[in-house]
């Protein structure tokens, strides 16, 4: 099985869902305007605060943009008046995922259905959603002026890459500072746009909070795994039976998803984890964190057989670095050493323990994730490419093309 | 207590690696490294001059809280 998936120059990503498509409902036949989209999920059901709170807890909703924070939690933080901000996080950074702009592009109304519900419930007074994309914004854009009661919401393009786009840089940008995460720690529920209350959170977010408000918390959570009920969006890539953004029940089967053959797994992007196998894990979110690999934004890969894996490890590491925003010395130099130390393994010489030690010295040093994300992404690859590692050094190469299955640029049809 | 470092502001002068070397140490660019201790006693004090004489202003002692970050 060798489906190659070349997220470089096609902007047709294909998508599917396996059981009952929730999110992506009605969508096999292209975008939903309003209409079609009322025809199948019906009206949200309106919460209070608490409300809302309480419904998401127990459906166990955990955030989707990377960093799995309980949502209704989250919510319980933010206090309710006008001066509060709800924020939509569509900046969707990483050129291995497609799941925020599918979602934005063919149900752009369970986005709006979601951030209207949480705004209706913290009787906020400003809705705010970025989008980092062009065809996303058209089609965000065209669900806004199709309904009444979006005529307050705020679109705004935010084009700042991987690390601008991480929700307190966004915050920050949507404030009139930088695109770049704050250098103190400061809570959005708390201190967010302007200073005031904000609830922020991915688009996929929303659009399971409307499911709840759409399907109540028992229809909900009738699929998917226990500790993490419903579905969840993923892009898969690689040397996988079905690439591309794909909607699924929770808690099936790693190996289902990108298939059974012996081969390195990516589990959670860029800021991910490489396993040695799929074996026998579930796809939840909790379970996954439980074996040290979370999912993050959802990006599962494998690499076909035909490329140079340390290459493509290579490659997104340089791609990291370049995302590195500038701000904090230990990840601006730390990720471009690292990145030079997999470029070019030296014939004869031991690269590991100098890379070992460079990825050491990233985590717990920025002012965001990235340095931490990054160096476990290259360590974990490190881990599980130790017979690639060892042919480099000893031929200078393994003998196989570098592919670029792991995209490192923007993949837009302009 | 504990050292917080603003990263953003950070230059890597190292000056609190050299007034806190129990705690702290230089990475071959400057940029501190932390030991994972408690301050107490002398360190704290220490550490107090520590913060006080960074060129950057980038530290800064602070109660630990508990975990609790928001993305």
């Amino acid at each position: 099985m060798s489906t190659t998936f070349d997220l470089g120059v096609s902007a047709a990503v294909p998508v599917a869902a396996w059981g009952q498509a929730r999110l992506l409902a009605g969508t096999t036949s292209g975008r939903l305007d309003l209409s079609r989209h009322r025809e199948v999920h019906g009206l949200p059901r309106r919460y209070d605060a608490a409300q809302l709170a309480t419904a998401l807890a127990c459906v166990g909703l955990l955030g989707r943009g990377g960093a799995a924070f309980p949502v209704a939690a989250k919510l319980r933080g933010v206090a309710t008046g006008r001066r509060t901000h709800v924020l939509v996080n569509g900046s969707e950074g990483e050129p291995a995922s497609h799941k925020d702009r599918i979602l934005m592009r063919l149900a752009p109304h369970v986005v709006l259905d979601g951030a209207l519900a949480v705004a209706s419930a913290l009787e906020a007074g400003h809705l705010t959603i970025v989008v980092q994309d062009g065809l996303s914004l058209a089609s965000m854009t065209a669900a806004v002026r199709e309904r009444q009661d979006a005529r307050a919401v705020r679109l705004v393009r935010h084009d700042h890459g991987f690390v601008g786009g991480e929700v307190r840089a966004v915050v920050r940008s949507l404030s009139g500072g930088p695109a770049a995460p704050p250098g103190r720690r400061v809570l959005p529920t708390v201190h967010g746009i302007d200073g005031r209350p904000t609830f922020a959170s991915n688009v996929e977010t929303f659009g399971h909070i409307a499911l709840v408000a759409s399907l109540g918390v028992d229809r909900f959570a009738e699929v998917g795994a226990p500790d993490e009920p419903g579905t969840t969006l993923v892009t898969l890539l690689g040397d996988v039976p079905h690439a591309g953004v794909l909607e699924v029940p929770t808690g099936l089967p790693l190996a289902a998803l990108v298939g059974a053959d012996h081969g390195p797994v990516l589990v959670g992007g860029y800021h991910g984890t490489w396993l040695p196998r799929a074996s026998e894990l579930l796809v939840s979110r909790p379970a996954l964190r439980a074996a040290g690999a979370p999912l993050n934004a959802g990006v599962l890969a494998r690499l076909p057989q035909d490329t140079c894996a340390l290459g493509e490890v290579a490659a997104v590491a340089r791609w990291l670095a370049d995302e590195s925003s500038g701000q904090c010395g230990p990840c601006f130099f730390g990720l471009p050493n690292l990145a030079d130390i997999l470029d070019q393994p030296a014939v004869g010489r031991p690269m590991l323990p100098d890379a070992y030690r460079r990825a050491g010295l990233l985590p717990g040093r920025g002012a965001c994730a990235h340095p931490d994300g990054s160096a476990g992404f290259v360590r974990s690859a490190l881990e599980v490419l130790d017979e690639e590692i060892a042919q480099h050094q000893a031929h200078g190469h393994c003998g196989r093309p570098l592919r670029g299955v792991l995209p490192t640029h923007a993949r837009e049809a302009p | 207590m504990k050292i917080e470092v603003d990263w953003t502001r950070c230059d890597g002068h190292g000056l609190c690696a050299r007034l806190l070397p129990e705690l702290i140490v230089a990475d071959e660019l400057g940029f501190p490294v932390f030991a994972e201790r408690g301050l107490t006693g002398d360190l704290l004090l220490h550490a107090r001059r520590a913060v006080a004489v960074c060129p950057a202003l980038a530290l800064r002692l602070e109660r630990p809280e508990p975990n609790h970050t928001v993305r």
